[in-house]
Order: structure tokens, then C-alpha cells, then sequence
């Protein structure tokens, strides 16, 4: 009937079994991870039927472990169920060993205890009362209660076996209580022996170290506390010290601390800000690291394995997201002795500048590690200084010239010999528009240009060239007055030595405007002639297009023209090297005369990127990314238009200061860089990247699709000159270096070893919102069948951001592609047309081509966003990959956030919400969409692709309530006319009809015409209050009706209900009140107690069969006949507050439905056979 | 966003405010009765959980006020409002600081009623959240049995018990447990409440408890469980009771965005909370976040301790209320 396909749910235990296995409890589900050298999951098996896993206790292995092979024993818990299983075979088998023992009060916590007879479970329960449980037999053996018969919201069972047991319970009284089960006589009530008052919230997680005899609570205040409690379930004074002391207050969590561990010297502290923080015992309780890896809703569940050779750990951290992470922390004696006492500025090194003056620009040039390459620095001394092995040299000195305004910029390029990994071309520019250019290996022999009349005000290397050697870069120095010239430069090996090589080409003019000088370039190369896009102070793009020259090339030999000419202006330039530095000023005259007229932009897009300009530019396959100081990367493409902006991606709140993209995709290889097609139509797809920049006073590597920061260096802010060095391998991009100058010192950042460590961590369940996802829709499918089969889906959640997702049904695999935050508050709501590749063009989707889908999502704030999406299959290499298209952006009251002084006025009208969204019409370029909205209105909006734009076209207020759900159908009349209908519900429990035909057919779109559509055709009493839910189907005229159309019109209310209305649709001849249309409800039925909570999603498999979902988390399958509506199955589901449905036909008699809400559940709908055939239903009526 | 915001995203906080209900739940009680006549000769009610004192403030305008014709009548009234915290005085209404789990309580409760039962008991309590539903769902449900099994010692047979449910996953065996001491049980959901929300009100009317049922405070009501083979779990036995939707439907939509300016005749005025909010549990912790003092991976060791001093010191300093209670059960309605 209805099974799961694939599930992500909070995480809500994680346990470790020594340094080999990690077991993890989602839902109901307990998963074996092995941590053996590629950790990845093992067993699989769901245990808990309709509780969620609250816990997980490996039975304690005695010290000689003989008995490890017959596999370990564990309990697992969670509700009021607890079930022992057993792992074997290395991990791969899991299995349980007695049925699931379910209890009469909730479990907090399990304990492994000795008894005459083998091992027995001691059970804290939520009332403060403990169990005693054979798990063999599952039957109780002894209960006991305390005095104080209050509820707990955590608490721990210890000692060796029932008698001297010790319960800690974190009491609603905000206390902790210890009192002991196993010392009471049989009805009687425990007194409690030790309380430990303190925390200001409840007790949300506590854990004991019998070998410091330390308690740690975590708490809704916020704070973590540590207690020393002595010995607890020893055999002396099970209750421990009679005194316990509060040893910590621990504060340092942004929000609520959900989840606490111990070990010696260490304390690890989980909490609703995503963070996992590490406090060292030593100084009082400092924060020796914090692991941040979860989306929103925080770590959840939290595991610290017992520490191998080495003494380093495993920390794992479940997030309410689903992810899973897994980070080595070093042992904590080790770095304790390593860090000594300094701890401010500990992970920085100084690298001792020694020369003339004060650092000004810093570079690196090599791979890797800073350490391993060279750090170029020049001084207000007009000196470039050289750091290598540990030694600053002196390697260049500029003179009067040089001083104290210099410009620097070095190239990396291939060199010669032992210097061949870390040879560089370094430009250094004066104020009176002096360029030098030199080797860094040969620093005396260089040329002199002239960059222009005035100061140089940058200096930009673009390398990277096609050509094999790597010994070609371009130069471009930024003038006055907008003028930038530019330089071919080579170098070549002589018998002289090496020698550099300079040819001028035309100069490019910045528009005029304020700051107008050059910030960053890329350099494309097309069929046609080269591409220039460069970025200004300004924050605009620009584009440069340079023709070949004729020079009596032929057309034919194309691809070596540009080879070809620039050999033509070298032998002119052949009779004297421009090797010596003095000649260099003479030909200033001849070089200029060289040159043709600046190139002035073909297209630009201006102040995009704000007035604190662009600071980065890259090219990727074909696409565009460009960075700049108003917190956004945009990925662009050079169409036939010019520049055209695909998306906007932006940083973390707070990170406006963006200084650089990485790609995280390695490099494709020569013949896809080549690829002309590729280039040209600029389809290339969207790279993962990261986001360098400046977060306050840090630099902050941040991964948009994880949204997380992947490294962090306190450097001060921006405003300072850093170069950044990638970890060798080139994907562990959050595990660089940072060199930087703060104060005229030269800092850097030690880079990690090797991952997962310090900053970076294994993923082994990549997380999804995280908050409530409010709103799921299918986009279709990608790949072909098999391992490449995907089905792409997008969800909208409270976290404020959509993410495009791919499941894999048959493994259960949910891949993020990517993660669109362009919202400000909730969404609520998406729909998706599915549209042919190409701006406009509609059609099927064909094999090789990308699925493509125009979506558009609505929430909170009134906001709306419109993308275009292309989503490709990879074959059997993994994941599909996305592009997202920016498309539209509206927001209903946009005119008031760009009113100046609004702070210092109120704002009179509603916050509104949208609540719905539904597409009317999308046979047109522009897509007409309904929508329902918190105000009482239903709106209507078309939005175009090709101007960019939402545009309101009409708006009722009938309803005069909030505006709950929007549905539409459309149909074809007898004539072929169509007609389009919306269903508009509201919290009143009626469903109004409006015949939208007038807005749809195009030869009456005029907006001004639409004003004054009529009134409902119908209004349906349904419900008894708000209608959550609609769904629509219509059977046409061709299905063989004597009565022509009709349509079938489920809703689902607050009330619980389910309703269904067949409307018959008859036309008349003459349209003379304009509508010509008259609706009939033929039937309705309806099912009062559908759910036993608000029903809030449906959707329709066919008229005959219904799927609907509610935050009781059943899913119901119902059945729709001429003689009413009945159950055809229903399924638990672990989505908690379901708020969202998405149901859609797969291949064969399948089916297959998508609950969103805390988590997300995509289940298979087998057995459509009956319930899917239409015609039983239709034919009688 | 300024102070108006919410008086915008909500109409009937902003009502509140404007007549004088210390919350806006005050609305929900006043819709339920204009369902089921809650009130229609009431003489002895009690309100459970009942900080900061909006349904004690209906109860007591309702049953004492200007609606009761006879003086005799509303003087007749008695009306006990119990929760941990103490909270502002009402006119007509006996405060008792206890705690709703100890026999004490329900004793104190009948004391004030000379020995009579009580005619009405009211339960708008609401736990501390943890965010995980499933947790949250179990201690709301075990809120409201402890609610049930202290108005077993209180309630006249034929009596009506209100109380706040969450309409979760096992809310089904809650009603189950309440069919046994009601003879009829709705779920009713006041139009003052948000669609959105899970929130719905249990009214139980005509309190007829088993035959032979003896009041036990000493051990705790547990919720039931589904039967053995979980036929109930998915199955059609589930025990869904009659849901009825409370309130005009002229009166103002808790969903529905309003502007400020509600009618052309009236210009808004921003009006004051009646009540300022409780401290909440995180008070140290966010003075400690303003101050930048939380400890940080980067910030020195010893900051967290002076901190922490500094904080000791400026909360002593302070208005003495910042402890909460630290004894009984701790609810906020």
C-alpha cells in the first residue's frame, strides 16, 4: 500500500561502540555507521514502530572481550518503548532480539545493569520512577517511585545493579534531584537524598564521568553546569558526595543547550544555535573550539567516542536538520601542553617581517601551505621583500619612486629548474603611473611600462591561459581618468637568461563615474575574439569585446590568429628586448603609438554589486561569478544581450564584505574547456563554490550550500591586504591558510592537517532545514533508470531558504543541490511549471537534456521569487547537479522598504502573508499565478521571464478573512474554448469558484480590462473553519460524459475533514452575462474525522484516489466511489507538524507522495490499481 | 519592525491590549462559552495554571460582573485561580501558589469552597517547549492529567472540565482517558486560536467518573497506550471525538492580517501590554550576550568567570524577582 522510500527527521541519538561503529537514531530507525578508514553506513533497521529514538546503550564489554565476536548487544529506546538488538558481522547485520517492550510511562533513560541471572535494564521514567525490566522476557521486575512525584525532562540511571542505583532527574522545577530506586521496600516512596538547584530553565540533558565523579546539565538557561557529585551507584554511598558542588557555569551558547557530554578534562555542549562547543577544564571553562555544521534547529543528538591510540577522539553531532557530522578532536592533555597559557592569537603565527618599513601588500606564491611556497611583501619603503624557508630577503627596491604609494600584484607562472613550482611575475605601480614587472627569481632583470598619466590606482593579473607552458600572463593597470592599459607579458628562456617579454594591447575606458578604476577582470576567450568582463570600485560590470585584428589572417585559420598576432607585434618589437629596465622609458613614445583607441564596454550592468564595488571575478564553464562588498556573488552569463545576471547568492547575515569565490569543482579538462558550444550558449552548469570575505572583525570561508562557516580567522576586518592558500587537495577548501597584514605585522593562519580536523569535518548525512519545511513540489525526474535515476524536488521552510533537493529512491539517498536564500521570512508556499529549456519554449523533455522548471515561491513579508531551474543528471558519476536562474523578486509593500526615514513613521498596512500559490495560466510567456493571501485577498500576478518582472494584475477582497488555499483547473469546452477556474478558500470554512477565463485567454489580458472580474461563479460551504488544503482534477469532455465536464474538488480543513465535490460544468449557448459558464454540484462527500488534528495537505493521485496528511502524522490513502469516500490505508509517518504534500505517478501501477514538516518522508503508493481507476468512479455518475 | 508590528501580525493581541485582557487568550475562553454556555450557573469555578490571570480575569468578569443580573448571585460567586507563580490580584478571585500534583492543593481548593465541589474547572496551561514534538506533545499531555486527576477531587459530578490539548500524533489516547470520566468530550478550537497552530481546547462536560473510582493523588494518570498489535496506530479504532469550531464568524480572524487603522472613524493608538512579560529562563544568558561575555573560542578563559561575577552582581543589584519559584510545577499559561 504505502511504504518509505526515503526519510530525513531530526536526529535525535548518537552513540559510539570504542572507535569502530557510530549508531544513530532518526525517527525510528537505527543506522550503523563503520568508522573503518571511509566511514559510511553499514546496517540499517527501523526498531521503534511509531517512537523516535531518544537514546542508545551498548551493553557494557567485559574487560577481556571474548565474547565481542558474537557481535555487541545494545538497547535502544525512546517513547515509552525500549527493544534490545544485537550488531554482528562486522557491522552489516543487525538484528533485534526480543520483541519491542513497551512501557506505561515515557523512558528518559536506560541502563545496563548485573543481576543473578544475567544483565538487566534499569529504565528512569518521566514521573520520576525507575524500572527494573528483564529485556529477555520484557517484563517488569520492580518499580519504584520517588517522593517528589514530579515530571522530569531528563534523567540518568547509574550504578552496577539495581540495589545501588542512583537516579538524577532533571526535575520541571528547574532542579536536580538524586534519590535511589533499588533502596526503597516495595510501596513505598524514595525520599529524594541530594538536590542541586541552579539552573534558571528546565533540564534539557545530563551526563555523569565516574572518573572525575562529575555531573554536567544542560539546561533551557542557556547555561551548562558542572556539579562535582562524587562516586555515584557506588556500593558505599550510592548517592555520592553529601555535599555536591557547582564546579562550572558555562555560558556560551546563543540559545537553548539541548544536549550535554563529559570526558576527563573536557566538557562537549550541544544547542539550539547549531553549535557544538568543546570547554577545556583548564582556565576556568574556556571554549577550546566550537564545530558548527547544522543548519537551523540546532544539534539534537551528541556522541564522544572513548578515544584511541593518540588519545584523539571521535565527536559526532546530530542536527534537527538530519545531518550528521563527525569531527577528530585532539586529545586533551596533548593540546593542553601544547598551547601553554597564551591563548589569544594561538592559532596565528607572526611571521616576523624584517626589512625597511611597514608591510603593505601581502602574496603567496605556491601551493599549499604558506609555508611551503613564497610570501611576496612590498613596504611604504617602495621595497618588495621575499619570505622563504623562514627568512625574509630584500629582493627588490623601487627607489623615490616606489615610496610610500605602491601597488603590488603577482602572477604565478611556470618556471624554470629548481624554482619551477614557485616562480612568479610580480607588477608593482607607482603614484606617478610607473609599472614594473620582474621575475621573482630574477628580480633585476624586468621591463618598465608606462601604466598612465596619473597613480596606478590597481594592478591585475589575468593568467591561466590556454597556452602549455604557463609562462604568459596579461597585465592591466588602472589610470587615471578610467583609462586601462594592458600588457601581454612572457617570459622565455635564453641562453642569456630569462627574459621577459612585454607587448602593449589596446587599452579599455571605464564609463566615468566616481571611483573609476579597475577591481577585478576575467578574460574570456570565444571564437570571435576575446571577451574582457571586468568589475569597477563602482560595483559595475563590464564588457569588453576585442576583435581579432585582420592583419591578412585568414579566416580559416582562426584558432592560431590570436597567436599569430601577437607575434606580429613582437618581431616589430624584436631588434631591442625590453629587458633592460633603462630602455624601457624610451619606447613609452613608440608604444603608445602602437596601440589602437580604447576599447570602450559593450555592455554594462551598473553599480551591480553596490557602491562598495566588485572585488572578484572568475570564469567557470562557461559561466560567470563575480563578487563585491554588498554581500552577494552572482553568477552570470555573457548572452547575446550582453552580461545577464543567472542568480544572486548571498552570504550569511552580517558577511556584506565578499572578496572572493572559489570553485569547489576540480577543473575540467582541456577538451571540455574547449568545448565551443559549451561556451558559447553559456549552458554551462553551476559549480559548487564558497564565498571568501570578511564577516566583522574575521575572515570567514562560508559554504552557501551548507550554509556554514568552514574556516574563521580573527584578522580584524576587512580594509587589509590577504592572500589565501587552499589545502593542497584542492576540495578541503575551509582547511586553507590566511596570510594577512594586521598592524604592519604579517600574520598566517596554520592550516589543518589532515580532514576531518580542525576545521572540518566528515559529513555522513548531509542535513536539510533543519526548522519546519513548510512546502514541497516535484519537479520531475533526471537521469536515466537505475543508480542515475533522481527525482528533483524543491522545499521552501521556515529557515527562510529553498532548496532544491534529489532523491534517490531506491537507496533512500536526499543530495542538497543547492540552497536559494533570497528569502526574508518564511515560505510558506511554491509552485513549478515545467518548461522546456530556452527562455520561452515549451515542450517535452528529451533524453540529454537538463529538466528545467520555472519555479516560484511566496511567504512571509509578502515576498515572492521567481527562478528558473536546470537540473542535470550526472549518469552514474553522482549526484545531479543545478543551475538556478534568478528570474523575478516582488514584494507587495517594496514601495514602502524603499522609502527613506520609514524607521521615523508607522506603517499602517498589514504584514501580509501569502499563504498559497497557484499557476493559472502558462501557455503564454509571462505565467499568470493566483495567490491567497493573509490580508483577505486573493491576488493575481503574471510573471515574466524575459522582463524580469511580477506584475499585479488584479485582487479581490471577497473573503474579507485570511486567505488560506488557491487551486486552479483549467478545460476545454465544446468549441475548444478554454476555461479556467480558481478555488480561493479562507478560514470562514467556504470554498469560492471564479471562472478566470476573461485574465487567461490572451486577447483579453489587457490589465485594465481584468478590474472588474465577476464574483464567485459559486461559494461551497465545507468546512467548519479554515480550509488548509485543495485539490483538483477535471475529466474532460473527451473521457465520454453526456453532461460534458467535470470536476472533482477535495478539500482538507482545520477541522479534520475531508471534503470532496464533483461539480458538473455545463455551457451555454449564448455567453451573454459574460461567463457562459454554469456550475453544478453534482455530489459532495465528506469524511468528519479524517484526521484526528487540522488536516494540512492533499493531493490527488486521480479522481478516485486521494492522499492527505496532518500533524497527527498518519498518512491516509482514501478511496473516492459513486457510493462516498473510504480508507484505503494509512501510514504512520515520523514527519512531525506535517505542512506540506506533493504526490505524482511514477512508472508502472507506482505512485508517490512527499510530506514535508520537521523532516521530510517520500513514501511509494503500490496497489493503485482499484483505487487509481477513474472510469469506476465516473461511469455511473 | 517597531512596536506596531505585532499589533499588526495579530488582531487579537492587539485587542488585548485594548480591553484590558492581561493575554489574548482570554478571547478562546470567551469563544468556548459563547459555544457551550461554560458559564450559565456557574457559582464555583477554578482555574489551573493560571498565570498571568487572563481566564481568571473572564471567569471572574463573567461570573461576578455586569453580566450577572442578580447581586445576590455574583456575590455567591467563588472563584480560585491556582499556578506556582503569584500573579497580580483580581477582584473575586482566590489566589492559591501551589502546586496542581499534591492532594494539599485540591484540599485547599474545596477549603475555599466550604467543603462544596467545584461547578467549573479551567486548565490553559502550557509546558516548557524542548522543540522535539514528540517530547513536547508527551508533557502537554501529562500536564493535562495532571489537570484531570486534581479536578477528580474537585469536580461535581455533571461538572465541565476545559483544558488545552495539543492535537498531535497520540492525541486519540487522550481522549480515550477522557471518555472515561466524561460522558461527552469535544474538541473545540476557539476562532481566536490560529489555524496554524496545533492548540485546541478539550471541553468535557457532565463529569461522571467510573463507578467505584476512589481520587488518587499519589500516583500519577498515565495516558493510555494504542492496543497490542498497534491496530490503533493506523487502524480505523482510532478514538477521534466531535470537532466544533467556536466564535462568530463576524467576530475578527486570528489568521487575517489587519491594518493598523482598523475603521476611517478611529485613529491607532498604540496601546501598552497590561502585564509586562515574565522573566524568561535565559535572562542571564542574554545579558551576558549583550555585554559580549558569552564565552567564545577566541576570547580568554578567565572573561567567563568575571563575567559570570560581574553578572552575580548586577542581578543582586537588580529587581530581587530574578529567581523564578523554584518549587511545584512550573507552567506558564
Amino acid at each position: 500500500m504505502m511504504e518509505t522510500a526515503a526519510l530525513v527527521v531530526p536526529i535525535t541519538a548518537l552513540e559510539f561502540i570504542r572507535e569502530e561503529y557510530l549508531l544513530k537514531g532518526e525517527g525510528p530507525i537505527l543506522t550503523v555507521y563503520s568508522l573503518q578508514s571511509q566511514p559510511k553506513a553499514c546496517a540499517s533497521l527501523s526498531v521503534l514502530h511509531n517512537y523516535r529514538i531518544h537514546g542508545i546503550r551498548p551493553k557494557p564489554q567485559p574487560a577481556d572481550r571474548w565474547s565481542s565476536h558474537l557481535g555487541e548487544d545494545l538497547v535502544v529506546f525512546g517513547g515509552k518503548a525500549v527493544c534490545l538488538l544485537r550488531l554482528s558481522d562486522e557491522g552489516q547485520r543487525l538484528e533485534q532480539l526480543s520483541p519491542l517492550v513497551e512501557l506505561q510511562d515515557w523512558a528518559l533513560d536506560v541502563h545496563w545493569l548485573s543481576g543473578n541471572d544475567g544483565p538487566l535494564l534499569g529504565v528512569a521514567l518521566a514521573h520520576n520512577s525507575a524500572l527494573l525490566l528483564d529485556p529477555a522476557e520484557g517484563c517488569v521486575l520492580a518499580l519504584s517511585s520517588c517522593q517528589e512525584g514530579c515530571l522530569l525532562y531528563s534523567a540518568l540511571l547509574l550504578g552496577g545493579t539495581w540495589e545501588i542505583s542512583v537516579l538524577v532527574g532533571g526535575t520541571v522545577f528547574n532542579q536536580l534531584v538524586l534519590w535511589r530506586p533499588g533502596g526503597t521496600q516495595p510501596n513505598k516512596k524514595a525520599p529524594v537524598e541530594r538536590r542541586l538547584p541552579g539552573h534558571c530553565g528546565v533540564i534539557f540533558s545530563l551526563c555523569y564521568l565516574q572518573e572525575t565523579g562529575w555531573l554536567a546539565s544542560a539546561s533551557d538557561d542557556r547555561s551548562v553546569r558542572v556539579w562535582r557529585v562524587g562516586d555515584l551507584g557506588g556500593a558505599r554511598e550510592p548517592c555520592g558526595d553529601p555535599r555536591p558542588t557547582c564546579l562550572r557555569v558555562l555560558y556560551g551558547h546563543q540559545a537553548r543547550v539541548f544536549i550535554v557530554k563529559l570526558s576527563p578534562g573536557r566538557v562537549y555542549s550541544g544547542g539550539e544555535d547549531g553549535g557544538c562547543l568543546l570547554w577545556d577544564w583548564g582556565g576556568g571553562g574556556r571554549v577550546a573550539r566550537t564545530l558548527k555544521g547544522h543548519r537551523a534547529g540546532g544539534v539534537r543528538a551528541l556522541a564522544v567516542s572513548e578515544g584511541g591510540e593518540g588519545r584523539s577522539r571521535w565527536v559526532a553531532t546530530g542536527g534537527a536538520d538530519g545531518g550528521v557530522r563527525l569531527w577528530q578532536v585532539e586529545g586533551e592533555e596533548e593540546e593542553d601542553e601544547a598551547k601553554g597559557g597564551a591563548w589569544e592569537g594561538e592559532s596565528l603565527v607572526n611571521l616576523g617581517f624584517k626589512g625597511r618599513g611597514v608591510p603593505k601588500v601581502v602574496r603567496v606564491v605556491g601551493d599549499g601551505h604558506w609555508s611551503q611556497g613564497l610570501v611576496v611583501v612590498n613596504t611604504d619603503h617602495g621595497e618588495v621583500c621575499l619570505y622563504q624557508g623562514g627568512r625574509w630577503s630584500p629582493l627588490w627596491d623601487g627607489g623615490p619612486e616606489f615610496q610610500s604609494y605602491c601597488v603590488m600584484e603577482v602572477l604565478r607562472v611556470k618556471g624554470w629548474g629548481s624554482t619551477a613550482a614557485r616562480e612568479g611575475l610580480c607588477a608593482v605601480g607607482s603614484l606617478s603611473g610607473e609599472v614594473r614587472v620582474f621575475l621573482l627569481s630574477q628580480p633585476d632583470t624586468g621591463v618598465s611600462l608606462r601604466g598612465g598619466l596619473g597613480k596606478v590606482h590597481s594592478l591585475l593579473w589575468v593568467g591561466g591561459l590556454t597556452d602549455r607552458e604557463g609562462r604568459k600572463g596579461y597585465l592591466l593597470a588602472s589610470g587615471a581618468e578610467g583609462l586601462v592599459r594592458r600588457w601581454l607579458l612572457e617570459v622565455e628562456m635564453r641562453d642569456t637568461g630569462l627574459v621577459l617579454r612585454a607587448h602593449p594591447l589596446d587599452p579599455l575606458l571605464l564609463p566615468p563615474c566616481a571611483k573609476r578604476w579597475l577591481t577585478a577582470v576575467v578574460y574570456l576567450k570565444r571564437p570571435q575574439g576575446a571577451l574582457w568582463v571586468c568589475g569597477d570600485r563602482r560595483g559595475s560590470l563590464l564588457l569588453f569585446e576585442e576583435k581579432h585584428r585582420a592583419d591578412g589572417e585568414e579566416p580559416s585559420r582562426e584558432e592560431d590568429g590570436k597567436e599569430t598576432s601577437y607575434r606580429t607585434v613582437e618581431s616589430s618589437d624584436d631588434k631591442e628586448d625590453m629587458t633592460v629596465e633603462n630602455g624601457g622609458a624610451d619606447k613609452r613614445g613608440e608604444e603608445s603609438c602602437r596601440v589602437g583607441p580604447a576599447l570602450q564596454p559593450v555592455s554594462c550592468l551598473f553599480g551591480l554589486h553596490g557602491k562598495q564595488g566588485v572585488t572578484w571575478l572568475c570564469d567557470h564553464r562557461g559561466l560567470l561569478y563575480s563578487a563585491g562588498r554588498d554581500g552577494c556573488v552572482r553568477v552570470l552569463q555573457v548572452g547575446r544581450q550582453g552580461l545577464e545576471v543567472l542568480r544572486v547568492q548571498r552570504a550569511c547575515k552580517g558577511m556584506e564584505w565578499l572578496e572572493r569565490v572559489i570553485i569547489l569543482e576540480p577543473r575540467d579538462s582541456q577538451e571540455d574547456q574547449k568545448s565551443p558550444e559549451l561556451e558559447r550558449t553559456g549552458s554551462g552548469k553551476e559549480a559548487r563554490f564558497v564565498m571568501l570575505g570578511f564577516h566583522s572583525v574575521h575572515f570567514v570561508v562560508w559554504d552557501p550550500v551548507r550554509q556554514e562557516r568552514l574556516l574563521s580567522v580573527s584578522c580584524g576586518g576587512g580594509h587589509r591586504s590577504w592572500s589565501y592558500c587552499p589545502h593542497q587537495d584542492g576540495l578541503s577548501v575551509g582547511q586553507g591558510a590566511l596570510v594577512f597584514i594586521k598592524q604592519g605585522v604579517v600574520l598566517a593562519s596554520q592550516p589543518s592537517g589532515e580532514a576531518p580536523s580542525r576545521a572540518g569535518s566528515l559529513d555522513l548525512r548531509e542535513g536539510l532545514h533543519g526548522r519546519g519545511v513548510g512546502c514541497v513540489c516535484h519537479l520531475g525526474v533526471v537521469g536515466e533508470a537505475g543508480d542515475g535515476h533522481w527525482d528533483a524536488l524543491v522545499t521552501g521552510g521556515e529557515d527562510t531558504s529553498l532548496t532544491v533537493l534529489a532523491v534517490q529512491s531506491q537507496t533512500g539517498t536526499v543530495k542538497a543541490l543547492s540552497v536559494i536564500s533570497d528569502h526574508i521570512s518564511n515560505i510558506r508556499t511554491l509552485t513549478a511549471v515545467q518548461r522546456f529549456d530556452g527562455r520561452t519554449g515549451r515542450g517535452e523533455q528529451t533524453a540529454g537534456q537538463p529538466l528545467s522548471a520555472l519555479v516560484v515561491s511566496a511567504g512571509g513579508r509578502a515576498q515572492m521569487q521567481c527562478y528558473r531551474l536546470l537540473i542535470r543528471g550526472n549518469g552514474q558519476l553522482g549526484q545531479p547537479s543545478c543551475q538556478v536562474i534568478q528570474v523575478a523578486s516582488h514584494r507587495l509593500d517594496g514601495q514602502w522598504e524603499r522609502k527613506r526615514n520609514r524607521h521615523k513613521t508607522v506603517k499602517m498596512d498589514p504584514e501580509t502573508r501569502y499563504m498559497s500559490i497557484a499557476v493559472i495560466d502558462d501557455r503564454t510567456e509571462s505565467v499568470l499565478l493566483a495567490l491567497a493571501c493573509s490580508d483577505g485577498a486573493v491576488r493575481l500576478f503574471s510573471v515574466s521571464e524575459l522582463r524580469g518582472t511580477f506584475e499585479l494584475l488584479w485582487e479581490s477582497f471577497h473573503h474579507q478573512r485570511c486567505v488560506l488555499s488557491v487551486a486552479t483547473c483549467c478545460l476545454e469546452d465544446e468549441q475548444g474554448i478554454r476555461r479556467v477556474f480558481l478555488f480561493s478558500t479562507a478560514t470562514d470554512g467556504r470554498i469560492a469558484v471564479w471562472d478566470m477565463s476573461p485574465v487567461a485567454n490572451p486577447e483579453d489580458k489587457a490589465p485594465t480590462e481584468t478590474q472588474g472580474l465577476p464574483e464567485p461563479l459559486l461559494t461551497i460551504p465545507a468546512h467548519q473553519s479554515g480550509v488548509n488544503a485543495l485539490a483538483v482534477w477535471v475529466e474532460g469532455p473527451g473521457v465520454g460524459h453526456r453532461n460534458g465536464t467535470r470536476i472533482t474538488l477535495a478539500s482538507g480543513g482545520d477541522d479534520g475533514q475531508l471534503s470532496v465535490a464533483v461539480i458538473g460544468v455545463q455551457y451555454q449557448e449564448e455567453a451573454i452575462d459574460g461567463s457562459g459558464v454554469r456550475l453544478q454540484i453534482l455530489s459532495q462527500w465528506s469524511v468528519a474525522s479524517a484526521h484526528a488534528a487540522p488536516l494540512t495537505a492533499l493531493g490527488m493521485l486521480s479522481p478516485g484516489l486521494l492522499v492527505s496528511t496532518s500533524p497527527d502524522q498518519r498518512v491516509c490513502l482514501w478511496r473516492l466511489t459513486n457510493t462516498g469516500l473510504s480508507q484505503r490505508g494509512v501510514l504512520f509517518s515520523h514527519v512531525a507538524d506535517a505542512a506540506g504534500l506533493a504526490v505524482w505517478k511514477g512508472s508502472g501501477d507506482r505512485a508517490w507522495a512527499v510530506v514535508c514538516g520537521q523532516g521530510l518522508q517520500l513514501l511509494k503508493v503500490t496497489d493503485m490499481e482499484d483505487g487509481g481507476n477513474r472510469e469506476e468512479v465516473t461511469e455511473e455518475m | 519592525m517597531g512596536r506596531s508590528s505585532k499589533d499588526k501580525r495579530d488582531i487579537y493581541y492587539r485587542l488585548a491590549k485594548e480591553e484590558g485582557w492581561r493575554a489574548r487568550s482570554a478571547f478562546k475562553l470567551l469563544q468556548l462559552d459563547e459555544e457551550f454556555g461554560l458559564f450559565k450557573g456557574v457559582k464555583r469555578a477554578v482555574d489551573l495554571c493560571a498565570a498571568p490571570g487572563s481566564w481568571s480575569q473572564v471567569l471572574s468578569r463573567k461570573l461576578r460582573g455586569k453580566d450577572v443580573k442578580i447581586k445576590e448571585m455574583a456575590e455567591e460567586v467563588k472563584i480560585v485561580a491556582v499556578d506556582l507563580q503569584a500573579m497580580a490580584p483580581l477582584p473575586g478571585v482566590t489566589q492559591i501558589q501551589g502546586d496542581i500534583t499534591k492532594i494539599s492543593t485540591a484540599q485547599e481548593i474545596i477549603r475555599h469552597f466550604e467543603g462544596q465541589p467545584a461547578d467549573l474547572v479551567v486548565c490553559d496551561g502550557a509546558p516548557d517547549v524542548t522543540g522535539l514534538h514528540d517530547v513536547d506533545e508527551y508533557i502537554q499531555a501529562q500536564l493535562l492529567l495532571a489537570a484531570l486527576n486534581i479536578t477528580t477531587h474537585v469536580l461535581k459530578p455533571g461538572g465541565t472540565f476545559v483544558a488545552k490539548i495539543f492535537r498531535g500524533k497520540d492525541v486519540t489516547l487522550l481522549y480515550s482517558q477522557l471518555k472515561i470520566f466524561f460522558s461527552g468530550v469535544t474538541c473545540a478550537k476557539p476562532r481566536s486560536s490560529r489555524n496554524s497552530s496545533i492548540e485546541a481546547f478539550v471541553v468535557c462536560q457532565n463529569y461522571s467518573p467510573p463507578e467505584g473510582y476512589v481520587p488518587n493523588m499519589s500516583n500519577p494518570l498515565l495516558d493510555h497506550s494504542y492496543d497490542v498489535d498497534f491496530n490503533q496506530l493506523e487502524g480505523p479504532n482510532r478514538i477521534i471525538v466531535p470537532f466544533l469550531a467556536c466564535g462568530d464568524l463576524s467576530a475578527f480572524d486570528s489568521d487575517r492580517t489587519y491594518p493598523l487603522q482598523l475603521d476611517a472613524s478611529e485613529e491607532y493608538h498604540y496601546t501598552p501590554p497590561t502585564q509586562p512579560p515574565i522573566q524568561p529562563p535565559y535572562q542571564q544568558a542574554c545579558h551576558l550576550r549583550k555585554n559580549n561575555l558569552l564565552a567564545k573560542e577566541d576570547s580568554p578563559a578567565h572573561l567567563v568567570e568575571a563575567a559570570f561575577s560581574a553578572m552575580e552582581l548586577s542581578a543582586s543589584q537588580g529587581d530581587n524577582s530574578t529567581e523564578r519559584p523554584c518549587s511545584g510545577l512550573e507552567f506558564s499559561g
